[in-house]
């Protein structure tokens, strides 16, 4: 939860938007400004951020926030 | 056809209602997570119409300026032909614009109203104070008015009456705005009659191939020329259907909608190719792309490598097309009927007359590189910069207009892409301006000086590189170049930033303080740095 919600502030800090809220089911296409380009800023504030890095393969899996947001948080638990 | 009716809202609605289309599709919108949606050319009169009346309503007149500032949805193309039926001139603003690429683009035009979504009043609230022209700002996703300047669209077209009498609109009508950048000071506004019609539907017709029973998916933004010119102006002025897609880059969506629409016409850029390219070719097999007949690429040179890929892999050619906004409407063009020179722009659309100059306005010869320059004469061209006729005036030599590009012109009239002139940076299809980039940079209070440049990128064609020295107190980290990045990309453009950022002890300079760009550049990519004698101690 408190990772979902850190993850909630990249968010609206990346696009710049405070009334973004995440659901598992959330896409590029439900977020206005996510394109390729800001989805760089995006992977490279959580990387930052969380301590963390994601292969390129494990990216190219992510469908969706839930998919994202499982990934941080298998991440997250190895490091601790 | 009324006699003498140039409008262009009323040519791609009305007249196509007249002529007996009125229940064809003029487009599918597919939004990313819905059902599609059609319009009827009819329900595009009517809704441009009632956008017409709620300009009338709030007192606009011939001649002011209103914006578009929205993602692809349906609002766009009512609110663009409604302003255009109304004789206002429209702009469309990319909707990834952070606040200093709005304030700019608002503030030089004196824009009057401006219609958005609520995701991005956040923008808009931070620069309005800076805007007194600016006095209504439309929402298309909230149901109440704020206030007498934050009003409801779905509101305003609820009351609006969907009848509307277009006046009759002389050729030389301002019509259209986009904002361009140049490599320096601001982005300055390319305002474009309402007779650019006839050279779009001219292209539309002899580049594109489009006729009455084409499906035309045209992937360009509304925010940039492609996407007036030929994601509405031209297509619409013959009566053809259009698919509207509201998602994001991807493969399999992408080759869906192909697939599903039977497009025959396809258009699109080629970064958004190159990124095709690299998927495995099982993703295009389980498509039947039957329908499509021709695919075209505008905004970046198109390499041949991709050219070949799609012959291999789609077994269709892609032809690749050269205009600017200062154009309005393709000039050169590889296309059907012509043979194909992988790598070059093609040949000369049907009355344009290109010339290869030098500085002084002579011609070059054949296989010289010089400045890429078009002989005047024809209707989408371009009136003035906004406010800055005399830059407008001074693009023009010996009847010439020069465009900024550099090419060279084969012995058999085949035109070939060298760069550009000036410093402009074409990232993904997009020009970019260093000098905005860098003023937005110098802004925090981190950053003593920087120096941005174009680099070589196999996906984007070129990439933003930003070279960044730092103010005493402040140390380089991984947290600062986030910053720096999210900056750029909120303030700027997300196509403006930096993909590369270095950190820096001094950005070279010459003598009169001006940014040595060439040899940040030379630096960048392991070059000799040349004559550096203007450099600075």
């Amino acid at each position: 939860m408190i990772i979902l919600e850190h993850l909630r502030e990249i968010f609206c800090e990346v696009f710049d938007d405070d009334e973004i809220e995440l659901t598992p089911e959330m896409t590029a296409n439900d977020v206005d400004g996510w394109d390729s380009l800001s989805h760089v800023n995006l992977i490279v504030t959580i990387e930052t951020r969380f301590k963390i890095r994601f292969t390129q393969k494990e990216l190219l899996t992510f469908k969706n926030v839930g998919d994202l947001n499982r990934s941080i948080n298998d991440k997250v638990s190895i490091n601790r | 056809m009324l006699l003498n009716q140039y409008n262009i809202g009323y040519i791609c609605t009305k007249q196509q209602c007249d002529n007996g289309l009125a229940d064809k599709i003029a487009f599918r919108w597919i939004a990313a997570s819905s059902v599609p949606v059609n319009y009827s050319f009819n329900d595009l009169d009517l809704q441009s119409n009632k956008f017409a009346n709620i300009l009338s309503a709030l007192g606009l007149q011939t001649g002011d300026i209103f914006f578009t500032f929205l993602p692809k949805c349906p609002e766009q193309f009512f609110c663009f032909l409604g302003a255009l039926k109304k004789e206002v001139i429209c702009g469309t603003l990319f909707s990834n614009f952070g606040d200093e690429a709005l304030l700019d683009r608002l503030g030089d035009s004196g824009t009057v109203g401006i219609v958005t979504k609520k995701s991005f009043l956040k923008k808009i609230r931070r620069i309005v104070n800076q805007l007194p022209k600016l006095k209504y700002v439309l929402v298309v996703d909230i149901d109440e008015h704020q206030d007498d300047t934050f009003l409801s669209y779905p509101k305003m077209m609820a009351d609006a009456s969907d009848g509307y009498d277009t006046p009759l609109t002389t050729a030389d009508t301002p019509s259209v705005l986009h904002y361009t950048s140049g490599s320096t000071g601001k982005p300055k506004g390319v305002l474009h009659v309402h007779k650019s019609l006839l050279h779009q539907v001219k292209t539309s017709q002899e580049v594109l191939q489009l006729n009455a029973d084409e499906i035309l998916w045209c992937t360009a933004d509304q925010g940039w020329v492609t996407g007036t010119s030929y994601g509405i102006i031209g297509p619409w002025s013959l009566g053809v259907s259009q698919i509207h897609f509201g998602g994001m880059y991807d493969a399999d969506q992408w080759f869906k909608v192909l697939a599903e629409e039977k497009v025959t016409i396809w258009y699109s850029a080629p970064t958004a190719l190159r990124m095709l390219m690299q998927e495995d070719d099982a993703v295009f097999q389980k498509y039947d792309l039957s329908h499509l007949k021709h695919i075209f690429s505008v905004g970046e040179p198109l390499n041949p490598e991709v050219i070949q890929w799609s012959k291999r892999v789609l077994g269709k050619e892609i032809y690749d097309t050269w205009f600017q906004t200062e154009t309005g409407a393709i000039m050169i063009s590889n296309r059907p009927g012509i043979d194909i020179r992988p790598g070059s722009m093609g040949t000369p659309v049907k009355g344009i007359k290109p010339a290869i100059l030098a500085d002084d306005g002579e011609p070059v010869c054949d296989g010289v590189q010089g400045n890429l320059c078009l002989k005047l004469g024809w209707s989408s061209m371009f009136v003035t910069y906004l406010n800055k006729d005399d830059v407008y005036q001074k693009k023009f030599i010996n009847g010439h207009y020069f465009t900024g590009d550099t090419a060279v012109r084969d012995m058999d009239g085949y035109f070939w892409f060298k760069g550009r002139s000036d410093d402009v940076i074409n990232t993904g299809g997009h020009l970019i301006s260093p000098f905005e980039i860098e003023s937005a940079l110098l802004e925090l209070e981190e950053v003593a000086e920087s120096g941005v440049i174009a680099a070589p990128d196999e996906m984007l064609f070129e990439k933003v590189v930003a070279f960044v020295n730092l103010n005493q107190g402040f140390e380089p980290s991984k947290e600062l170049e986030i910053k720096l990045r999210l900056y750029i990309s909120n303030k700027v453009s997300s196509i403006a930033t930096p993909q590369d950022l270095i950190f820096v002890d001094k950005v070279p300079k010459n003598k009169s303080g001006k940014i040595m760009r060439r040899v940040l550049k030379a630096r960048y990519l392991g070059e000799d740095e040349g004559d550096i004698s203007t450099l600075e101690d």
